[in-house]
This record gives C-alpha cells, structure tokens and sequence, in this order.
C-alpha cells in the first residue's frame, strides 16, 4: 500500500531561512522543513524532514518495499539461484524468473525475441556486449557527442577490437540523432534513450532502428536514464539491445542487459563461468542452450538485488504519486524545477525543455562550490561534467556544472528549497 | 599557499585524529606540487575551502567574499609562522648543542640547559630591530649570530684540553701536581651558580682530583657589568697572581674566591651577596682587609690595590675576555673544562665526580 500525503502549503517561503545572526540557530528551519516533508510519498519515510534529494540521474532513492524485498532475502531465503534444490533455492528461482519476465512486461517485450541478463550496471553490460560482438560483421561504430562515458568509451576500445572506424554524430535539440541512412551501413550503433545532462529523447529511435536493420546494423541503447521515467519510448522497441541500471529506477544497484536473441547467440562469447555452461571437458565445454540470458552471466549473480529489481518494477506498476502516473508526476515536478531555475538571474540553465534532468551553471560561480554550499543546506546536486567530458568540456567548452535530477521522492516543496536556497546563493556571491 | 598551510594544520590534527588522516595524503600530494613548482590540484584547495566556507554561505552569502580572503591571509600566516618556527627550533637545537642554551641571547632563560649566569649578546635582537624599523638589520644580525653558531660546531665536537687555556699567571685552588690532570673554570665572582659550582666542587673533592685553575669573567651588561663589583674583584684576584705570596698552601686569589663562594657576614648574608651589593669604596676595603688576614702586609696590601689599578691588569682582563669568547666560546657563566669537555653552565657534584 502506497500513501500519498496531501500537499504542504503552496511554496511561497518554503525554504527561507532566517536567522537570528550570522551563527544563529533558530526555529525557521522546522516550518521549511516540514513543508519540504509533508507531500513526500510515505515510502521514502526514511528521509530526514530537511533532506532535498536531486541527484537521481546518478541513483534514485529506493523505496521503502525495495528495501524490504532486499532485507527479506537476505534474512529470510538467502540462497544461490539456479543451482541448488532446497526450498530457499527454489524461491529465488522463482522470484528471479518473476523479475526477468517484468522487465520484459515494461518494454513490451516477448520471450521468444528477448533475453534479460543481469550485471553491474549499465557500463559493464555495453562492455559485455561490445567486448564480444563478431569480428567481419560490422562496419562500423556510430556514436554521438553527447553520450555518456559509459558509451563513449566502450565504444572507442570496441572500434579498436573489430578494426572499424568510429563515427561520432550530433543530437539535435531534441534529442533525436542526426544522421545519413547511409552512415548507418552495417553499423553498430550505441546511443543513449535519454540523455543524462538535460534529459533529451532519442526521438527519432523507431525510425534509427529501422534504418540500421536495413542496412545490416545494430542499435544497441544505453536506457540508464529512460528506464525510469521514459519507458514508453522504450515499449516495444526494435533495438537490439537495451542496457540499463536498476539503480536508475528505485531498485538495489544492479545491471541489466535485454538482447535479442540474434545478437545474443551470435557473440563470440569471451566472458565465461558458472552458470552458463551445460558441460565441462579438459579442453572445452558447451554453453547453455536453453536460457540464452545466462550468456552474459557468467559467474553467481546478485540474487536479492535482482528481486528487489522485481519489487521496484511492481511498485512503478502500481505507485501514485498524487494520483497521478510517475511519469505525470515526474513531468509536473520538472516544469516546476525547469521554470524556477530558468528565472534565477545568473544562472544559465543548458535544457531546451523541462526535463527531470536540468544542468546549469554561474558563469561567475564555481559549481563545485555551490554544491558544497547548497550540501550545507542539506540540498544534494550534482557538481561536475557528469561522466560527459567530451561534449562539455571538450566540445562545449563548459565549466563544471550543476544537476538537479529528480525522482518520485522529489516533492515540489523541496524543489522550491532548493531553488530558493540557489537564487539567495547566487544573489549573495555575486 | 592554501594547500601547503592545510598540510601543515592537518599534520597536527591527524596526530590526534584518524578522522583526518584521509585528508593528510591529498593535502601532502598538494603541498608536494606546490613545493616541485607544479600546479596544485585546485580540487583539494577549493574542497577544502569551500567546506570550510558553506556554514557561512548558508547564513551570509556575501561574506563568503571576504571570508575567502580572509583565508587565505590565514594560510599565509600559517605558513609564515611554521617557517619561523622550524627555523627557531632548528637555531635553538643547534644553540643547545653548540652553547648548552637554546637562547644564545639570553642563556639563563633557557630551561633546557643547564644553570647559569647568562653572557647577554649585546647585538639587537631580531624583534628589536623591526621596531627599530631596521629590517636589513634584523636579519643581518640574525643571520650572522645563526652563521657564528654554525661555524662553533666545529669547536663543540673538539678535544677540549684546559691547558690550551690556561692564562699565562694561572693559580691552582690546591698546590700544582704534574702527576694531575688540569681542570679550567670561567667563572664571574658575582655570579650564584658559580658559587653552587665551587660547592659542588669542594663536595666532589674535585680540586684534589684534578689541577683546578680558573679565568675570572666579569659579565658585561648594557649598562656596565651585570654584578656591579665584579671587575673591582677580578682586578684584585689578577693583581694577586701577578705578585703571589710565598709560602702560601693555598693562593690568596683563591682563599678570597673560596671566601666569597663559602662564607657569611656576621649578618648571615653570603659574602657574594654582600660584596654584591656594596659600594665599590667598601669592597675594596673589604678585599684588602682579606689579603691582610690572609698574610699579605699593609705594603703588598697598597701594592697589590696598585696594580690592580694598572694598564697590565686591564690588558690581562681584556685578553682572558678575548680568550672566553673567542677561544673558549660560551656564552654560560661558569664553564668548565675539565676531561676532555667543555661543560658550560652548573655542574652537579656526580658529574665533577
């Protein structure tokens, strides 16, 4: 059960700190802060009344039945799955098998075409994929400037591999890849769904999907950033592999990895261990042939983290924030954060759009800075180039900057606060 | 300037706290950029600083600004003061060593070493020149002392041997022996601890051990000399070995040495406390009326008082006083060579033992 608290008083003053003296402590605080507390969901209870969490493009806080679910395997069924025949075992097999076919549910995905594999995170299952694509097949690895390293760089050690040229192309404003049907010649492309600096869509991916088949290619996503709150994008795609972190998306911190099962059964498989094998010789051994998945998990998996992978994706089934979907609610959040930094004299926001992912930055103001100022405040922003280098700081030419990322335990009272808090900062500093 | 001033600040609070030991290294791999004239990783300096500055950012964002500023003035202030104080306990480590005081200047106010009578070095002192607004000065001098100082280490580490100087009319407190060793003493008859070391020598039975002679060492001061008779009484003591008495077991020199280090007035008062404190018409009465005690006659008497008076007896004092500072190098009153050391300042009767 999912309890929504009504809404806290409108944000005018929420946030305003005023104090007796420069080290005074006195009792403002309790009334922002409860604001900033009262319309959060009850399943992010455990956080401090104060606490403004936006860093959620980095990892989302989990909820409060996410956490159970981790607690209760570890205390209640803590067994290896896919090995063994005790009752804990055979739970775990369940609850795994349960998690593989939700994942699959929210891409509209089927079985028969597609196979979850679990990993780290979305980094090492790009890696896992890129590292062991045929050699002869492709022509080539296409790219974009604004993917993240876990993207960018794979795909440069990937193009080395297969002896390919590497082709890195523009987002549009929109998020939609720009390119010529003609560079997409036998080409394994790798892009992200959404971008983890303003919170693009890949608009245009039906139509890069279909183009890249046509032409004897891959498209491979990076969906850190889209599983969470952008899976409509994602329902039923024809990309041939979507990577993404449970991390990103309330669960514990996992990655997974959904392919085709084309592309799965023809990778030079490299990566091998238990698990994934049906027989052993001096020499050789067969892979499975019957769970096609299992070739990208070599070795135990994290098992409670793969369940509460399953947990987070049925409370995302059933969560309402407000009454609203979570994406409804994500987007009303972020036209709030979106109009309130774009007023902040000073401060130059890079989104074109609202988003739940907003970078920004103080030409005058170093952002590491402000960061740690606004830590103060117990707000938490993200200060960097956001494992982004190359598009910010090589080709942009931009200083670090800040990120507001929001998640379903953003409330708009905390938003406020922290835009509040921001404004006063740089109103002061200049 | 940040970084190196963090190291520092750092270094001491993680010898108390693990807490912040992490930060040493960053700080350390900071500081040792800075001091290779590499850049500094600005990521540890600005951390630092902006953790250091968000309390007041939360409350006052415009006095970030100068808080800011104000910080690194800290820093350089820190680094100033660590600078001059390694450098203070390098000089003072060095003064020990070479002098037995950490402060050359002012040997007595040193508790390191030993007990002594203080020669005080009449050069202005470095803070002594600032206020005097002569920084070329303060510096000068104070290099120069610290380049004196290094250049006695040779002398510190010698073979001392009291013969080497021993003043050309030296008296023995006990009969001369060749079958002994010699001992040398510098010793200012106003001085208290030379009074403690002539006790702890006659406690040792140090004078029938060795051959003990000493040169008398009137300590100056900027006003004239830090005990007001002591040049009356070395003038005496000089003039009496220049005309010795014959036949005496013990020389006069040294039965009026041993009477102001050992006896009391009639009022109780210790003779070096009396003489001290006299009038120098009296304690020159009160010295002849010894020698005449002690077996000179009212003619050696008046001789004796002429000499003392004399260009000869200036010119002995003056080359006994090249010899202690030139030669002997101490800056300790008494100082005592005996053994092959010099040891400078107070003696315990174990050591002369």
């Amino acid at each position: 059960m999912h309890i929504f608290l009504p809404d806290a008083p409108g944000p005018s003053g929420v946030g305003v700190v005023k104090r007796a003296g420069l080290f005074g402590r006195g009792a403002a605080p309790v009334a922002a802060a409860t604001a900033v507390a009262a319309d959060r969901l009850a399943d992010f209870g455990y956080l401090q009344p104060r606490e403004v969490y936006l860093d959620a493009a980095c990892q989302s806080l989990r909820p409060q039945p996410v956490i159970d679910a981790v607690n209760a395997y570890y205390t209640s069924y803590n067994a290896c799955g896919g090995r063994v025949k005790y009752a804990w075992g055979k739970r775990v097999d369940e609850e795994v098998a349960a998690t593989r076919t939700a994942v699959l549910a929210r891409l509209g995905l089927s079985a028969r075409s597609h196979a979850v594999s679990f990993t780290l995170n979305t980094t090492y299952g790009i890696n896992l994929l890129l590292q062991q694509l045929p050699q002869g097949r492709f022509g080539r690895v296409v790219t974009s400037h604004a993917e993240h390293n876990s993207v960018f760089l794979p795909t440069m050690t990937a193009a080395k591999r297969l002896g390919v040229p590497r082709l890195v192309l523009d987002r549009a404003p929109d998020g939609a890849l720009v390119y010529d049907p003609a560079q997409l010649e036998r080409a394994i492309v790798v892009v992200n769904a959404a971008s983890n600096i303003d919170g693009s869509t890949l608009t245009n991916l039906t139509d890069l999907v279909r183009e890249t088949h046509a032409r004897g290619g891959i498209v491979i996503l990076d969906a850190a950033q889209a599983m969470a709150h952008e899976h409509a994008l994602l329902r039923g795609t024809g990309a041939d592999a979507i990577c993404f972190s449970a991390h990103k998306m309330y669960g514990a911190s996992l990655g997974v990895v959904v392919t085709r099962l084309e592309l799965l059964r023809s990778l030079e498989i490299g990566f091998v261990g238990g698990g994934m094998v049906t027989d052993v010789r001096e020499d050789s051994f067969d892979l499975v042939t019957d769970d096609p998945g299992a070739l990208l998990e070599p070795g135990l998996q994290a098992w409670g983290e793969i369940i509460a992978l399953g947990r987070a994706l049925d409370w995302l089934g059933h969560v309402r924030p407000g009454g609203l979907a979570p994406h409804e609610h994500i987007e009303s959040l972020s036209g709030r954060l979106f109009d309130g930094l774009s007023a902040i004299p000073g401060l130059v926001v890079l989104n074109h759009a609202a988003s739940p992912v907003i970078s920004v930055y103080a030409p005058k103001q170093d952002s590491h800075r402000l960061a740690v100022f606004l830590s103060q405040q117990q707000i938490m922003v993200r200060s960097g180039y956001f494992c982004a280098h190359h598009e910010l700081k090589e080709r942009l030419g931009l200083p670090p900057l800040l990120r507001f990322s929001l998640g379903l335990h953003s409330t708009s009272a905390g938003i406020d606060r922290a835009h509040d808090a921001l404004a006063r900062l740089l109103k002061g500093l200049s | 300037m940040f970084c190196i001033a963090a190291f520092i600040v750092l270094l001491f609070m993680a010898a108390v706290s693990a807490r912040y030991r992490k930060y040493l290294a960053k700080a350390w791999n900071c500081t040792f950029r800075r001091i290779t004239f590499r850049p500094c990783d600005t990521t540890f300096k600005q951390d630092m600083k902006d953790h250091m500055l968000a309390p007041i950012a939360a409350r006052r964002p415009g006095l970030v600004r100068p808080a800011s500023i104000g910080l690194e003035v800290a820093a350089v202030l820190i680094i100033l003061t660590t600078i001059w104080s390694g450098y203070e306990v390098v000089k003072s480590g060095v003064n020990l060593y070479v002098y037995g005081t950490c402060n050359k200047q002012d040997s007595a106010s040193c508790s390191l070493g030993a007990e002594a009578c203080s020669i005080p070095d009449q050069t202005p002192g470095f803070g002594d020149s600032l206020a005097a607004w002569d920084v070329v000065g303060a510096f000068g001098n104070e290099f120069a002392s610290l380049g004196e100082t290094f250049s006695a280490i040779p002398s510190r580490m010698q073979n001392w041997d009291a013969t080497a100087y021993l003043p050309a009319d030296a008296t023995y407190l006990n009969p001369y022996d060749a079958s002994k060793k010699t001992a040398l003493e510098v010793i200012d008859p106003g001085c208290t601890y030379c009074l403690q070391l002539f006790n702890n020598i006659e406690k040792a039975g140090f004078g029938e051990k060795q051959n003990l002679s000493y040169i008398s060492y009137p300590i100056q001061s900027a006003t004239g000399y830090k005990f007001k008779n002591s040049l009356l009484v070395t003038e005496q003591l000089e003039a009496l070995r220049l005309n010795p008495l014959e036949g005496a077991t013990t020389p006069v020199d040294w039965a009026i040495l041993k009477r102001i280090y050992t006896e009391k007035n009639d009022a109780g008062v210790s003779w070096q406390v009396s003489i001290n404190s006299m009038e120098p018409a009296d304690a020159s009465a009160l010295l002849q009326g010894w020698e005449l005690e002690f077996g000179l006659s009212q003619a050696q008497a008046d001789h004796v008082d002429q000499v003392a008076a004399s260009d000869q007896v200036t010119q002995i004092i003056a080359a006994n006083k090249k010899r202690v500072e030139e030669s002997i190098h101490t800056v300790k009153i008494p100082t005592i060579i005996f053994d092959g050391r010099r040891h400078d300042g107070l003696v315990s009767v174990g050591d002369l033992g």
